[in-house]
C-alpha cells in the first residue's frame, strides 16, 4: 500500500525544525514504526526515533501522531493510508528533544526516581519462602503494574505543560504501584510525600493520560487511587484533598454542590479574604446563590443512601476505586468483540472446532 | 542488571553500558514464565527439573551447570519476590505455577503473560534503590562496539555514545557481557531490533571461543505476520494447536505431551504440517476458544491484545494464526559456572553466554530463570576478581580508540556504495530459508555462498547519516556486520554437525542423534578473519543419554 508521513524533523546542532513528506510503499500489515524503518532504510538513513521490541512492550517508540501520543509500533496504518489521511509525525510533548523524534527521557526518569519506586518491604529477614498474597490484593496494582513507562502520558499531561514541575501521570501511577502493594510498608511516608506540592492535587482531571496510555495503565485513576488513600489515612491538608472532601460533604448533606461554601472550605477562612473582591464581582453579576439557607436537592435522601450504601460496604481509599474498575471492565468485556461476539467462538461462520486425530471432526 | 546489582551489593564500584535503557532491553518482552521447582503446584524438586532440562537440551547441555541452575531457581524466584516482583499467585496466596512444554511438573512461576516485563521492572526498581546508596552508574544508549584487551585481561569496552556521540571508552576491572541474543540474523523473529548478537560479535572478534552456535530455537507460536511473540503460556493454560482441518495433529508427533512437548519438537511439527498443505496461509492456529473469556482475560491479556493489534483476530471468538520463528540462541560465548570465559576480566551471562544449561534445545520459562542465576554468579564472581585486582587503569585504551576512530571514519567517508538494508534482509530471508527448523546439505552450503557474498557487499556499505547525534544509522550498520560474522559462524557449525539433535534437525541426510560421533559442543573461534571450528566435551553428571520422546 501506499503511505505518505509527514514528519517534523529536528536538527539539534543547528536548531533548526522542519516539516517533510515521506510516501513509501508498505505491507498492509505495516504499523506507523514500520513505515519509519522504510523511511529510513529507503529514503533518509538520518532520520532519528527509537524503537525496539516493535511489540507494545518495551516501551521505546512513543511519538506523537497528529498531536496526540502513541506507541509507533501499535499503530497499524491501513486504514489512516487507505482514507488517504497523511499523519504528521512529531516527537512527543513535555520533553526536551534530542533530534528528529527523539526526546531527552531524562525529566521523566528524574520524576519517577522521586516517588522512591522501589519495595520498602519493612523486614530485614524476608523469611524463606514468598510472603503470602492473595490474587484480590495483589489484583489492586494490577494496572499499574502494566506501565512500560513509555511517556506517552507525560507527553499529553496538560498540569505538566503549565508547571513543569508537577510529577505527572507515569511517576504518581508508579507510586500507586506502591501504595497499593500490601508487602510495602511505607504507605503513610508515600502518601504524604505524593501530596506535597506538585504532586497528586495537582492534577487538573483532563484524562488525557487515560485516554493517550498504550497500555491501559489509567494513570489518572491512579491519581485518584493514591487522593483516595490520602484522605483515608487523614493525609488531607493539600487544598485539593479539602476540595474534593467538600465535594463529599455537600452531597451528602444537601444533594447538591454548595458551591459557595467551596472556597473557604478548599484555602481557609483567612485566605478565602483575600477571594473577596472577586466574589463580590460574581454576587454582582448574579453567578453566586445566597448561601444560606442552604438549597437541599428535592430527593436528597438519594445521595444520602447512596453515601451509606458505599459506606457500608467498607471499601475505603483505592479499593473503591479498584472494585468500579473492575465492574466496569466487565461490562466493558460484555460489549467488546464485535461481529465475532455476535456469532460466538463456535457459531456460524466460525472456525472449525478442534477435534484428535481418529475422532471425526464436527462442522 | 542482575549482575550489576549482585556486583554492587558484593561491594564493587559498578557501571552498566548499555544500547537501550535498562528496562527496554528485550529480557522484558519474555511473557510465559521462569522455571524454578517450589513445588507450589504439584510435586517437584530441583532433580526433576534438572532431568527435564538435560532431556530438553537433547543430552548436549553441561550438566553440572543444569544442577546448579535447578538447585538454585527457587532462591533467586523467593528473592524477586521479597523485591517486589509482582507474581501472579495461587489459591493460597503462594506463588503460582503453570505447566510449560516438556516440564514433568507445574514449574513455571508467572505474572499473566507480562513475566519479563515485571521482571526487568523490579530488577530496575532495586537498580535505583541501590543508586541512591553508592556508585552504580548507567551508560544508557551507549553502543558497545569492542572488547579493549591488555596483557593478556580485559580492561574494557569501546562504545558508541548514541545521543551525544563520539567513541567513548568505558574501563572496567572486570566486565560482564550481558547482551542478549541475536534472533535478528533471521527474518522471522521475535525477537527485538535490538538483538543483532553484539555481544557474541565483541567475544568473537576478541578472540574468544563461541559455543553451539549451530542451535537456534525456532519458538512454535510466533504471531502471523508480524512474527510477536505467542507465550508458550497459552498451552501451558490448555491452548491447542490444530492445523486446516481443525486437528490436533500434535496427537501424531507427540502422542504424550501434545501441545506441550518441547519447542523443537512443536516447531517441526508444525512446519511439517504447514509444508504438507495442511496450513493457513504458512501458518497453524493456536486454539484458544475453549479456554473462555474469563481464562484468557486473566491469564492471557496480552497475548489477546497482541493477536487483536497485529493480527485483528480476538482469540476468544477465534484461533490465532501462529507459526514457527527464530526466538532463542542456546549457543554463545562459552563461560564456565560463575559466568567466566577463558579471557581473564571477561564474564558472561544470559543469552550471550552458553554456559550450557540449555544445550540444543532450551525449555521455555528456563531463560529467564538462566539469567537471574547466571547473571547473579557472574556479578558477585567479576565483583569479587575486581575487589583483588590492583590496577583499574589501561594503558592501551588510547591505541584501541584510536584504531576504532579510523575504522569508523572509514565507514562513515564513504560517501558510494550501498545502503545496509537489502544486505540485512536478504540476510533474514536466506538465512530462514536455508537454516531454519529443517536444515539440508545443499541449502547449508548455498547459504555460506550467500554469506560471503553478503560480506563482500557489505565492504562497500554507506551510512547516509554523518551527524553525532542520535545516529542509529550508524549503529544499526554496525550491527550488521556483527550479523553477518555470526551466521557464517552458524552455518559452518552446522555443516559440520552431521546428525539431528535438539534445534539442529537434518532430515534428509542425518535424521537421528549421533552420541558416538556428536555428543559434544561445537566450539568456534575466529582467526585470520574466519571462523575455525573445533569441539569440546559434554560435562555430564548422572544423566546418561536416552531416547527422547515426548
Amino acid at each position: 500500500m501506499q503511505v505518505a508521513l509527514k514528519i517534523w524533523r529536528y536538527d539539534a546542532v543547528k536548531g533548526e525544525r522542519a516539516l517533510r513528506e515521506y510516501e513509501i510503499d508498505a505491507p498492509e500489515e505495516a504499523t506507523l514504526l514500520d513505515c519509519l524503518d522504510i523511511v529510513k532504510d529507503q529514503r533518509d538513513g538520518s532520520l532519528a526515533y527509537r524503537k525496539s521490541c516493535r511489540m507494545m512492550i518495551c516501551g521505546s517508540c512513543g511519538m506523537r501522531m497528529d498531536g496526540g501520543a502513541v506507541l509507533a509500533c501499535k499503530v497499524r496504518m491501513y486504514e489512516i493510508a487507505q482514507a488517504g489521511h497523511i499523519p504528521v509525525i512529531s516527537a512527543m510533548g513535555n520533553l526536551p528533544i534530542v533530534k528528529d523524534l527523539v526526546v531527552d527521557m531524562g525529566p521523566f526518569w528524574g520524576k519517577i526516581r522521586a516517588v522512591q519506586p522501589w519495595l520498602e518491604p519493612g523486614y530485614a529477614d524476608p523469611g524463606e519462602k514468598e510472603n503470602v498474597v492473595p490474587q484480590e490484593r495483589a489484583d489492586a496494582i494490577h494496572k499499574e503494574s502494566l506501565c512500560i513507562m513509555c511517556g506517552c502520558c507525560v507527553s499529553e499531561c496538560n498540569s505538566m505543560e503549565s508547571n513543569p514541575d508537577f510529577l505527572g501521570p507515569a511517576a504518581l501511577a508508579k507510586g500507586f504501584r506502591f501504595v497499593g502493594d500490601v508487602r510495602d510498608q511505607a504507605t503513610v511516608e508515600r502518601l504524604q510525600s505524593y501530596s506535597e506540592e506538585h504532586g497528586i492535587w495537582d492534577c487538573t482531571r483532563c484524562y488525557f493520560c487515560n485516554e493517550r496510555c498504550p497500555k491501559g495503565v489509567d494513570p489518572r485513576d491512579a491519581i485518584a487511587k493514591l487522593g483516595a488513600e490520602a484522605m483515608s489515612h487523614g493525609i488531607d491538608s493539600d487544598m485539593g484533598a479539602k476540595h474534593a472532601k467538600w465535594f463529599v460533604t455537600s452531597a451528602k448533606t444537601t444533594g447538591w454542590l454548595r458551591e459557595t461554601e467551596l472556597v473557604p472550605k478548599t484555602q481557609g477562612i483567612a485566605k478565602s479574604l483575600k477571594e473577596v473582591k472577586f466574589a463580590m464581582g460574581l454576587v454582582k453579576h448574579g453567578k453566586v446563590p445566597p448561601p444560606f439557607p442552604p438549597h437541599v436537592a428535592k430527593h436528597v435522601s438519594e445521595a444520602r443512601a447512596l453515601y451509606d450504601l458505599v459506606k457500608e460496604q467498607e471499601v475505603d481509599g483505592a479499593d473503591g476505586i479498584v472494585q468500579t474498575e473492575k465492574a466496569l471492565g466487565h461490562l466493558e468485556h460484555a460489549a467488546d468483540g464485535g461481529e465475532a461476539a455476535q456469532r460466538g467462538p463456535y457459531g456460524e461462520g466460525s472456525f472449525a472446532k478442534p477435534f484428535l486425530p481418529g475422532e471425526e471432526p464436527t462442522a | 542488571m542482575r549482575a550489576a546489582i549482585e556486583a554492587f551489593d558484593t561491594g564493587a564500584d559498578v557501571g552498566i553500558v548499555s544500547k537501550l535503557h535498562p528496562t527496554r532491553s528485550h529480557s522484558g518482552a519474555a511473557e510465559g514464565g521462569i522455571n524454578a521447582a517450589l513445588g507450589n503446584a504439584a510435586e517437584d524438586s530441583p532433580e526433576t527439573h534438572a532431568f527435564d532440562t538435560v532431556k530438553g537440551s537433547d543430552y548436549l547441555g553441561d550438566q553440572d551447570a543444569i544442577e546448579i541452575l535447578a538447585a538454585e531457581a527457587p532462591g533467586d524466584i523467593y528473592q524477586l519476590e521479597h523485591w517486589g516482583c509482582v507474581f501472579s499467585r495461587n489459591d493460597e496466596g503462594k506463588l503460582a505455577q503453570r505447566p510449560f512444554g516438556a516440564a514433568g511438573s507445574p514449574r513455571t512461576v508467572y505474572s499473566a503473560d507480562i513475566t519479563g516485563h515485571v521482571l526487568i521492572h523490579v530488577l530496575y526498581e532495586q537498580l535505583m534503590r541501590r543508586q541512591e546508596q553508592g556508585p552504580l552508574e548507567v551508560y544508557e544508549e551507549y553502543f558497545g562496539w569492542r572488547l579493549v584487551i591488555e596483557d593478556g585481561r580485559c580492561v574494557g569496552v569501546v562504545c558508541w555514545d548514541l545521543v551525544k556521540g563520539g567513541l567513548k571508552l568505558v574501563t572496567g576491572k572486570s566486565i560482564v557481557l550481558a547482551t542478549g541474543g541475536m534472533g535478528r540474523i533471521y527474518r522471522a523473529t521475535t525477537n527485538a531490533y535490538a538483538c543483532n548478537g553484539d555481544g557474541m560479535a565483541m567475544a568473537l572478534h576478541a578472540g574468544l571461543p563461541l559455543k553451539d552456535m549451530e542451535f537456534m530455537q525456532f519458538h512454535p507460536t510466533t504471531l502471523y505476520p508480524s512474527g510477536v511473540l505467542i507465550t508458550e503460556g497459552c498451552r501451558g493454560e490448555g491452548g491447542f494447536l490444530i492445523n486446516r482441518d481443525g486437528e490436533r495433529f500434535m496427537a501424531r508427533y507427540a502422542p504424550n505431551a501434545l501441545e506441550l512437548a518441547s519447542r523443537d519438537v512443536v516447531s517441526r511439527s508444525e512446519t511439517t504440517e504447514i509444508e504438507g498443505g495442511r496450513g493457513v496461509n504458512g501458518s497453524v492456529l493456536l486454539d484458544l476458544r475453549h479456554l473462555g473469556a474469563e481464562r484468557i482475560n486473566t491469564k492471557l491479556p496480552g497475548s489477546r491484545e497482541l493477536a487483536m493489534t497485529f493480527a485483528g483476530v480476538d482469540p476468544i471468538y477465534d484461533p490465532i494464526p501462529v507459526r514457527p520463528g527464530a526466538h532463542y540462541h542456546m549457543g554463545g560465548v562459552a563461560t564456565d559456572n560463575w559466568g567466566a570465559t577463558e579471557l581473564p576480566g571477561l564474564y558472561a551471562a544470559g543469552e550471550v553466554a552458553c554456559v550450557s544449561v540449555h544445550g540444543a534445545n532450551r525449555l521455555g520459562g528456563n531463560s529467564l530463570m538462566e539469567t537471574i542465576t547466571f547473571g547473579r554468579r557472574a556479578g558477585q564472581a567479576a565483583a569479587e576478581q575486581a575487589l583483588v585486582s590492583p590496577n583499574g587503569r589501561t594503558a592501551s585504551g588510547a591505541a584501541s580508540l584510536a584504531d576504532a576512530e579510523r575504522d569508523l571514519k572509514k565507514l562513515l567517508d564513504r560517501s558510494e556504495g550501498e545502503r545496509p538494508w537489502k544486505i540485512r534482509d536478504e540476510l533474514g530471508a536466506t538465512m530462514l530459508e536455508n537454516f531454519g527448523v529443517f536444515r539440508y546439505p545443499d541449502r547449508m552450503e548455498s547459504q555460506l555462498d550467500t554469506i560471503q557474498a553478503l560480506r563482500e557487499r557489505y565492504e562497500h556499505v554507506v551510512v547516509e547519516d554523518k551527524g553525532d547525534v542520535f545516529n542509529t544509522d550508524l549503529t544499526q550498520a554496525l550491527e550488521l556486520g556483527s550479523m553477518l560474522d555470526l551466521a557464517w559462524v552458524m552455518v559452518q557449525a552446522g555443516l559440520a554437525r552431521q546428525e539431528s539433535r535438539g534445534a539442529h534437525s537434518r532430515p534428509s541426510d542425518f535424521p537421528d542423534r549421533d552420541d558416538e560421533r556428536f555428543l559434544h559442543h561445537s566450539i568456534t573461534r575466529w582467526e585470520d578473519d574466519a571462523p575455525v571450528l573445533s569441539t569440546e566435551d559434554v560435562r555430564m553428571t548422572k544423566y546418561q543419554p536416552e531416547v527422547r520422546s515426548y
